[in-house]
């Protein structure tokens, strides 16, 4: 085990980025880590918290998720992907809008879905499950909206000045949506297990999950066909995360979460997405391998 | 926490710099004090408990706000006489040193500069374990938890053999040192520069065949000379050995400066007392006296993708 946690503190260093990981074997409990407990921005991770909250209160019946909900088109939290990058008005269902959510990470979407939930019901959420270290703070627009104004008049283009990168309040977990990579597996467990809502709202959740379309990080790290990845990105300038399940055929599941920081603060930075991929890998090889 | 960080009572005493059956020892002491069980020991490894992880915040708050109380304390204690722990990079030019020294000196006569010679991620480690107060650390890197001076630049150009025909420019372009392998240092040294380097060179319409690892000024010169290769180098670097001009290699700026080496002074977030402030300063500005160094960035547009995940 200290070798596997050699490499992947080698893996980090070598692609230029500090690093956070732990994994479990969903059904053993077999576990391993890197500063698995070291306190984490979530960013967009934290979009995970906020599906499991949605199906939970679906499975109350204080909500119903093909209820159809207005997206408005002037008032939209701003995003690159999903309901964020259209210009016109939307009207779709809750679950629909938990897709484009977990799916390409559409901040508009999440901001509908927490506007009609609410921050106390994702924190309540987390709380029951167990995750006493992963707190929301404030919501995707509000969170944006930091930095906007922690970059100043240079916007996204001061990004990559170190000295705008030390200030950024969404990069210093005491002040932003926070998490532990362990809070976080034990989440993606619960998820899988059916212990965070109902059969059918498992299936429902970890359905939208195997929906992700970014191949670059966790599912890069299993470039295999009979390997099932789902998961969950978050990204920030210098931030890469991802958390997810990975599945074999012979019914071994693992959960991982990895939380990166680069050095660099190139925006593109192919080396520091794909380690969470060759991390997560390290991880799982060794927890089969048991 | 370094238990908790390690997962092993072992590693944790190693890097605590103590033996591993005291530490166990305050350990079990710890738990009967709190009255909650920190850490489940197997023969292997020692895994923290839910109650350990919950306290785990907390005790590190609490650490460092009691090394932030231990540091204002000497100070006070020891008035205007205080220590600044301070670093500077290798690469520092000793002209550079001595001005730093003086200017510091001159600022604050009381408080003594404990200076040390440490690399980027030397520094950034005595910052995390609270041995140092401040530093000039070379960007890019990981700069979590640190406040930081202005971003210094400096410019850099290539070294040829003086009988190439690129010699004969005033200034080199990018795309010219096509068919040169280029000598690097080490990448393990410092990943992250090393990238941004062979990206700014591939930008720029260069991408050497091979890169080879070479860092001492002789085993440089030997490849330039021997090995059909170029090497970078900052301009502050040339003219101070102007004198003794080298008759085989020569020192081009490139076109359009592409190339920078980027540093700033750094200190640990919340801790910029006035002695360190006096230290920022006086290294800003010599480092700021020597001509080839500024603050100005380049204007170069940023385009975020999708994956992004942020927008502005």
């Amino acid at each position: 085990m200290t070798d596997t946690t050699g490499r992947i503190r080698a893996a980090f260093a070598e692609a230029g980025v500090t690093g956070r990981l732990h994994a479990v074997d969903i059904d053993s409990g077999a576990e391993t880590g890197v500063d698995g407990d070291h306190r984490v921005v979530t960013a967009s991770v934290h979009k995970l918290c906020l599906l499991v909250t949605l199906h939970e209160l679906a499975a109350a019946g204080r909500l119903d998720l093909t209820e159809r909900i207005e997206c408005p088109a002037d008032t939209r939290t701003a995003g690159p992907t999903g309901l964020a990058a259209m210009l016109d008005p939307v009207r779709l269902s809750l679950r629909d809008a938990a897709y484009l959510m977990m799916a390409v990470s559409d901040n508009a979407a999440a901001d509908i879905l927490l506007e009609r939930v609410g921050l106390d019901a994702v924190n309540r959420t987390t709380a029951r499950l167990g995750l006493a270290r992963t707190h929301a703070v404030h919501t995707f627009g509000q969170f944006l909206a930091t930095i906007k104004e922690d970059a100043g008049p240079g916007g996204a283009r001061s990004l990559t000045d170190p000295r705008v990168i030390a200030r950024l309040r969404a990069l210093d977990p005491a002040r932003t949506n926070h998490s532990t990579p362990r809070d976080m597996t034990r989440l993606l467990g619960a998820v899988w297990r059916d212990e965070a809502c109902t059969p059918e709202h498992g299936a429902a959740m970890r359905r939208v999950l195997g929906l992700q379309v970014w191949p670059h990080r966790l599912a890069s790290g299993f470039p295999f066909d009979d390997v099932h990845v789902a998961g969950k990105t978050g990204s920030l300038p210098t931030v890469r995360n991802e958390v997810g399940v990975v599945e074999y055929p012979d019914g071994g599941r693992y959960a991982v979460a990895v939380f990166t920081r680069a050095a660099s603060t190139a925006a593109v930075l192919p080396p520091a997405d794909a380690v969470i991929g060759t991390a997560a890998r390290l991880a799982v090889d060794a927890l089969r391998g048991r | 926490m370094a238990v908790a960080e390690e997962s092993h009572f072992g590693r944790a005493a190693a890097r605590l710099g103590m033996a591993q059956p005291p530490l166990s020892q305050r350990i079990q002491r710890l738990e009967r004090e709190l009255g909650v069980r920190l850490f489940e020991r197997t023969s292997r490894q020692v895994t923290i408990t839910k109650a350990g992880s919950l306290l785990l915040d907390e005790a590190r708050e609490l650490l460092a706000r009691s090394e932030a109380l231990l540091a204002a304390a000497r100070r006070i204690r020891d008035g205007e006489s205080g220590l600044l722990r301070a670093a500077l990079p290798p690469d520092i030019a000793g002209e550079t040193v001595a001005v730093i020294l003086r200017d510091f000196r001159h600022r604050h006569p009381g408080v003594e500069l404990e200076l040390h010679e440490l690399s980027t991620a030397q520094q950034l480690g005595r910052f995390a374990s609270h041995d140092l107060d401040v530093g000039i650390v070379h960007h890019p890197c990981d700069v979590a938890g640190l406040e930081l001076g202005p971003v210094l630049r400096r410019e850099v150009g290539v070294l040829l053999p003086r009988g190439a025909p690129e010699a004969a420019l005033a200034e080199v372009p990018v795309p010219a040192l096509t068919g040169y392998d280029l000598v690097l240092f080490p990448r393990a040294g410092a990943p992250a520069l090393h990238d941004d380097i062979l990206t700014a060179c591939a930008r720029n319409g260069y991408t050497p065949a091979a890169v080879r690892q070479g860092q001492g000024s002789s085993f440089v010169r030997g490849l330039i000379l021997s090995a059909n290769s170029v090497a970078f180098s900052p301009r502050d670097a040339q003219s101070a050995h102007a004198a003794e001009q080298d008759p085989d290699v020569v020192w081009r700026p490139l076109a359009g400066s592409p190339l920078t080496w980027r540093y700033s002074v750094a200190w640990p977030q919340g801790h910029g007392d006035t002695a360190v402030s006096a230290f920022a300063e006086a290294a800003t500005n010599a480092l700021l006296e020597s001509a080839t160094v500024s603050t100005d960035a380049p204007a170069s547009p940023l385009y975020l993708r999708p994956t992004a995940e942020y927008w502005l």
